[in-house]
């Protein structure tokens, strides 16, 4: 932007000072449903978070009780482990997948959107229904089971999701299965947008396909992958619906995340001022990571 | 970048969401019932809330059907899925606006909403209930000594089995302990596994066999004191309930951990395992011509000298104290205790229960009439874990019990885990 133009825009602006009434509809009405929607419920949960609350009661001041009682609880710091687990075995596969993916399947080629669909269609089912099916694929005597009976791994078999040696791992895999889906698409977009001018230079100049890959292409991806970056801290600190469906956290907490901890110990003990405590670490958890990445975007912008 | 799912962008923080849910949950519910209450004080129409889904529904459709014919006020049903019932019921009854009736558990759960005077008290309507037995009575009664509750059924939990896989594979049904043993040791022998069980989403199946063992070791009031607080779970006397469940251990259905309640029914009945200690709805699902070839037998008796007690979990009506219009909310609970209600309510709900009222006529089939007999002849009735104690004690339970099926030598830890987690539980 020149200077001149900027100083045009600055003038008519000040001129019209007052924004339109479609603007101001624009603006107000979501805060407004936002506000009554989300800002209202997460200070509440931040107050409830200092109480000790039944839901039917009215809820009791504890101070810092409910917190003192999350760093001392087994089940918490499990699950605390497990969601840090769940982020870098998540993150890191589904990045590493959905870029192999995206790199295999980015050429142009007869049929490559037939398996561009088929990778991505995973993301379009409910988490729910891709649970139902992979509780189908887990079941006792169910595909697992017959593929490992039919290549002779049968006494690998085990009850998948009711063992707290595998329970975790078997949700894992469907999420991811979905995930790199995803993960996929916004590499294709990425490198999309990849000058495949710096590409020939490159080629000329006698880099081989790894060293374009890794010095040419990657770098170019720098915009993409902060997205993923975020898209994957988000999604893996909410994920909690193929979870629930799976295994409830269980057996006996063995892959409790902290968003099932805090559903079950809200709605299902009933004890609406513990459930918010942890709704809170998770909602610092992701601000942390948030905030990481805004400052580290902004100091290189600047 | 959450184009592709919008429904989980709420899922965000999903805590705070959720939490914030609640807020928004008196709204909700003060929409279920606006058609309910309000008008005039007689006449005005009433909301029954309920979770009974399937063959039930019909039974209380008829019943709501029925009372409007007499006149004494409006009733519409209101039907809700069961799981967001459980974690809504609160907020219906606490909201400025609630529905008047709900279907919901007898005993110390209706009692945890007395305590809190959410309900109704109905101690008039019980004075014309003079025909119930004192069970029915105590279990509607809350601490105060008033009554909230009215039973309109109750069933029972048993070892069930195919009559016609028992013929084949030569066995009888036990009495006690020791030939409950020689049963499973003779079904293994021949390639059955003898228990089945399904825990897999639904590991509260579990705590029958905790209840069971704890009635017939420790006896019911034990029993009931444990599950009010009043006793420890890492006293010795709970250790020894675990110990008989060890000596069964070995002939539970492996792949029962994996399965829910509902697959461990269709193993049963295809003989893939031997019996299933589960209560009368699993013949829910079950087609006509196979329930009939279904039988039971009772929870083996353990220690002669304790006085038998059987579950029989109690379904029936409560009210809200808030209700608009008392004195139709009070008719309909008057129509639902009546024999000719329940005989209706029975008649048109599949199901195998027995209606409240001693003197309406339960199905005739010779199953329901042995499972009337047994609880009829028991010394005393529990209910069931969450219905004795609370929904929130139960996943207390769901975890340790699980926990010990896998992993029965950590028997002192997993007791000591319990015990912590219930004193969390009745804290608050």
């Amino acid at each position: 932007m020149t200077a001149v133009s900027s100083t045009n825009s600055t003038a008519r602006r000040r001129r019209s000072f007052r924004p339109s009434p479609l603007l101001l509809t624009f603006v107000l009405v979501p805060f407004v449903v936002e506000s009554i929607w989300v800002f209202w419920p997460a200070i509440q949960g931040v107050f409830f978070s200092f109480t000790r609350w039944d839901g039917l009661s009215a809820p009791a001041p504890v101070g810092f009780d409910n917190y003192v009682e999350l760093a001392g609880d087994p089940v918490f710091r499990g699950a605390l482990g497990n969601t840090v687990l769940w982020l870098l075995l998540f993150g890191g596969l589904s990045v590493i997948g959905g870029f192999g993916m995206a790199l295999a399947l980015q050429r142009e080629r007869r049929g490559v959107g037939i398996y561009r669909a088929a990778l991505f269609l995973p993301v379009v089912f409910s988490l729910v229904v891709t649970a139902l099916v992979w509780r189908v694929f887990y079941q006792p005597d169910g595909l697992v089971d017959q593929v490992l009976t039919a290549v002779g791994l049968e006494h690998l078999i085990r009850p998948w999701l009711a063992d707290p040696e595998t329970a975790f791992y078997a949700v894992i895999i469907p999420s991811l299965w979905r995930q790199i889906g995803y993960i996929m698409v916004l590499y294709l977009a990425g490198l999309k947008a990849v000058d495949p001018a710096v590409h020939e230079a490159a080629k000329v100049d006698g880099a081989n396909s790894w060293q374009r890959l890794w010095h040419v292409t990657v770098p170019q991806l720098k915009g993409v992958n902060a997205v993923i970056l975020s898209v994957i801290v988000i999604d893996s600190l909410r994920s909690f619906d193929i979870v629930w469906s799976l295994t409830r956290g269980g057996p006996y907490h063995s892959s409790e995340l902290l968003s099932t901890y805090m559903y079950s110990a809200a709605f299902q003990s009933l004890r609406l001022g513990y459930g918010s405590a942890i709704a809170v670490v998770i909602f610092l958890l992701a601000l942390v990571v948030i905030i990481g990445y805004l400052v580290r975007a902004f100091r290189e912008e600047s | 970048m959450s184009d592709f799912d919008p429904s989980r962008r709420r899922l965000l923080g999903l805590g705070l969401a959720g939490l914030g849910a609640l807020g928004a949950g008196p709204l909700l519910s003060a929409c279920a019932s606006s058609a309910g209450t309000g008008s005039t004080p007689t006449g005005g129409g009433i909301t029954l809330q309920s979770n009974l889904t399937g063959a039930a529904k019909s039974g209380l459709e008829k019943l709501v059907a029925d009372f409007n014919k007499l006149g004494k006020g409006t009733a519409t049903l209101n039907t809700v899925a069961t799981e967001i019932y459980r974690t809504q019921l609160p907020t219906y009854l606490s909201s400025a606006n609630p529905p008047d009736l709900y279907t919901w558990y007898s005993g110390s759960v209706a009692n945890a909403y007395s305590r809190k005077n959410l309900l109704l008290d109905v101690s008039d309507v019980w004075q014309g209930l003079g025909e119930y037995t004192p069970a029915m009575r105590n279990v509607s009664t809350d601490e105060t000594g008033k009554q909230i509750f009215v039973p309109m059924n109750n069933y029972w939990w048993g070892f069930f089995y195919r009559k016609s896989n028992f013929a084949k594979w030569g066995v009888q049904p036990p009495k006690t302990w020791a030939e409950f043993l020689t049963l499973c040791q003779t079904l293994k022998s021949k390639g059955i596994p003898p228990i089945g069980i399904g825990l897999g989403d639904t590991p509260w199946v579990a705590s029958a066999w905790f209840d069971y063992l704890n009635i017939r070791v420790n006896g019911a009031p034990f029993h009931r004191e444990l599950l009010a607080g009043k006793q420890r779970f890492d006293d010795p006397k709970v250790k020894a309930v675990f110990a008989k469940w060890s000596e069964a251990l070995p002939y539970f259905d492996p792949k029962g951990k994996a399965y829910p309640f509902q697959e461990a029914t269709t193993a049963l009945l295809a003989g893939k395992t031997g019996m299933f200690l589960i209560g009368t709805f699993l013949a829910d699902a079950t087609a006509k011509d196979v329930v009939e070839d279904l039988d039971f037998f009772q929870f083996p008796i353990i220690d002669p000298a304790v006085p038998v007690a059987e579950e029989a979990p109690t379904d029936g009506l409560f009210a809200s104290a808030k209700t608009a219009n008392p004195a139709a909310t009070k008719a309909l609970l008057t129509y639902a205790a009546s024999v000719e209600a329940q005989e209706a309510y029975v008649a048109n709900s599949s199901g195998i229960i027995l209606p409240a009222h001693p003197k309406a006529k339960a199905s005739d089939m010779p199953l329901v009439a042995k499972g009337k007999a047994m609880l009829a002849g028991a010394a005393e009735l529990t209910q069931f874990f969450n219905r004795d104690s609370s929904d929130a004690l139960q996943p207390t339970a769901d975890t340790a019990l699980t926990r010990f099926i896998d992993k029965p030598d950590q028997i002192d830890a997993i007791l000591a885990e319990w015990q912590k987690n219930a004193e969390k539980v009745f804290k608050g």
